[in-house]
């Protein structure tokens, strides 16, 4: 596999243990700088922990990670997010109540300057710093559906699903990072709003050359069309790894997905 | 054309505030029951009237929110005409500038806890207890040291502020209802801890604190005739307008933002970057050094506190006061606290049944406003954002 890539994330035998059920086991994955990457598993084969657990939710029981070199485990979630990896989640974890504004400013709490002091006696410097991340997310949701530029104050909670999942991936995109990680972003759409996702996804790639994103996905189609390399969990080890046509052929992968028999012939 | 508009609109806008500003002074001259309910049928009708008249109902408000530092101006002017107004309409009318000045302390608390519960999510069941702190360390140390009022009010501020500080370290990781367990049990702890410690006063509590006296003007000085109470309205309209300022301020900026995310949910606030502990415990300390600047007001202005003025009733009332109000709604959180403590002085008139009444009014509030009086709306830091959010971003 190219080796002229350059791995910007790798696992270290990463081992997720819930008392005496193993999520993950023996976990090595790499990510290459700029890819598409997908995961796939059936249902419980550890994908989200997988997530929770490189981005600081789950303190990982055995292993290591590391992100540009520099060593993540054990990191607070915050942290992590600051160092440029940032998430969406599989059910949308938005605020219902605030507004669209709000919900994709809030991702630029890593890059945000004004603290305390300037919002009560500097108004200036907070209004321009303000004004400069709407700028960004106005920009954003152009890319994405312009309708819901105009609803700018609107509660998030009024919108439709994919468009909740929009405001989603822009409060992950807005901050800059380097990885963004989106756990099963299709998860309960119908075909049609699964397929403008698609797009989106190819737009948020187009938006920033330089990200990498990798992608947690059930539906196939998604997967098969946007991520460039896929990795296979069941039973939170790694069964296969490689090209979408090399995964969905592999014997252990429809296994997984189809029983032992099926895959027999 | 345009112009002309405007003239209009500030017309409307002075109209409908110096209208409201005599009915509510009409409400507070008559002493009958009679007042009450046609006060309580009046609000109801208009309620209703605005539920049938939408539309022009929002012509009549359209104003205020388009010309919004006018419409406080004006507000602010006759709140300092009050004191010369009101002794040729009222007959008591020092006792009610004192509630007023009492209703300004209430919102000063009820500021700070709505910063840390309606803002943030912290739930607080010991203000009363902190404003306590405010309120002792101002006393002692105007009694034993002498010290000015300039020093005390905001020393008390930081006392009150330290104290929450010592609380939250312990309680740092403990996550949901611990921290109002914790403050209920350190609100009954220092209400005992007072009634027993004898170098401030036991169960008699301090007595003879020294008035406010800035620069040699002592603020027991009658002005042009007018009680002394008139010099300490001023103070806390002052003080209390700064204190609205702040808050309104902290409202429209990254701290807002990143406090109701944390408020809503604190997860994804992580998944944002934001370091919630380290968050929530500087909010609970800027919310308690209100608490305390207004306690140090009412020991300086009453000049007897004692333990029993810091019950756990007290912070049960200024949580009441957030919840009706409406959680993280500046003018919300104002609105409840005259209707909880200027409301319950009116029903003294019908005695026995001014519980009953006054728990009546709170249910019908819940009812008909499940969300509190006014619930927080859209954060829309300043007009330009909100200009360039309106052209489409543009």
């Amino acid at each position: 596999m190219a080796e002229e890539k350059k791995t910007i994330f790798y696992t270290e035998d990463i081992e997720m243990r819930f008392g005496g059920l193993y999520a993950l086991k023996n976990i090595n994955i790499k990510i290459y700088e700029n890819e598409i990457l997908g995961m796939i598993g059936p249902n419980g084969s550890g994908k989200t922990t997988f997530f929770n657990v490189i981005t600081g939710f789950y303190k990982p029981t055995k292993g290591r990670f590391y992100f540009m070199g520099e060593d993540l485990t054990g990191k607070e979630p915050y942290d992590i997010t600051r160092k440029g990896i940032s998430r969406t989640y599989q059910t949308s974890r938005l605020c219902l109540d605030l507004t669209i504004l709000d919900n994709i400013l809030i991702g630029t709490y890593p890059v945000q300057k004004s603290g305390y002091i300037d919002a009560i006696f500097n108004r200036k410097k907070l209004i321009k710093e303000v004004k400069k991340h709407t700028e960004r997310a106005v920009h954003l949701l152009n890319i994405f559906n312009p309708n819901l530029v105009e609803k700018l104050f609107v509660p998030v909670g009024s919108l439709p699903h994919i468009d909740r999942r929009r405001v989603e991936i822009c409060r992950a995109m807005i901050a800059e990072p380097k990885l963004i990680l989106l756990d099963e972003p299709s998860a309960g759409m119908n075909a049609d709003e699964t397929q403008e996702l698609m797009d989106d996804i190819e737009k948020v790639r187009k938006e920033m050359e330089n990200v990498t994103i990798m992608i947690i996905e059930h539906d196939m189609k998604v997967i098969s069309s946007v991520s460039e390399r896929v990795i296979a969990l069941n039973f939170g080890q790694v069964i296969a790894e490689g090209t979408y046509e090399e995964v969905s052929h592999d014997k252990e992968v429809i296994e997984a997905y189809l029983g032992k028999e099926v895959a027999n012939g | 054309m345009k112009k002309e508009n405007k003239f209009l609109d500030c017309i409307k806008i002075i109209l409908v505030e110096v209208v409201a500003f005599f009915l509510f002074l009409f409400f507070l001259k008559v002493e009958s029951i009679w007042t009450v309910i046609v006060a309580i049928l009046l609000v109801a009708l208009i309620y209703f009237l605005s539920k049938i008249y939408k539309e022009k109902f929002q012509a009549l408000l359209e104003p205020f929110s388009k010309y919004q530092n006018f419409a406080i101006g004006v507000l602010f002017i006759l709140l300092v005409l009050y004191p010369i107004i009101s002794p040729l309409m009222i007959v008591h009318s020092t006792y009610w500038t004192l509630i007023l000045i009492q209703t300004g302390i209430y919102i000063m608390i009820a500021l700070g806890l709505n910063f840390q519960l309606g803002s943030t999510g912290m739930m607080n069941l010991a203000t009363a207890a902190f404003y306590g702190i405010g309120a002792y360390t101002a006393g002692l140390l105007a009694l034993k040291l002498g010290w000015s009022a300039l020093i005390t009010i905001p020393l008390a501020g930081l006392a009150a502020a330290f104290a929450g500080l010592l609380l939250v370290i312990p309680i740092y990781k403990t996550k949901g209802h611990y921290l109002a367990l914790v403050t209920l049990a350190f609100g009954f702890m220092l209400v005992l801890a007072a009634d027993n410690i004898e170098i401030i006063g036991g169960p008699q509590g301090l007595k003879n604190i020294p008035p406010v006296n800035i620069f040699g003007y002592s603020f027991l000085t009658n002005i042009g005739g007018l009680h002394f109470y008139t010099n300490y309205y001023y103070l806390v309209l002052a003080l209390l307008g700064i204190t609205i300022l702040v808050f309104a301020r902290l409202f429209n900026s990254w701290v807002g933002l990143t406090s109701a995310y944390i408020r809503d949910d604190e997860l994804a606030a992580k998944g944002c970057g934001i370091n919630t502990n380290f968050r929530k415990l500087i909010v609970f300390v800027v919310g308690n050094f209100f608490m305390g600047v207004a306690g140090a007001l009412y020991a300086h202005m009453i000049g007897f506190i004692s333990p029993p003025n810091f019950q756990f009733a007290q912070s049960l009332l200024i949580v009441a006061i957030v919840i009706i109000g409406g959680m993280d709604n500046i003018l919300g959180v104002i609105i409840a606290s005259i209707l909880l403590v200027v409301f319950p002085e009116k029903l003294r008139v019908v005695t026995e049944y001014r519980i009953f009444l006054y728990g009546i009014l709170l249910v019908v509030t819940l009812i008909l406003r499940p969300r509190g009086i006014l619930p927080f709306g859209p954060r829309k830091y300043d007009s330009s954002i909100l200009k360039f959010a309106r052209k489409g971003g543009s």
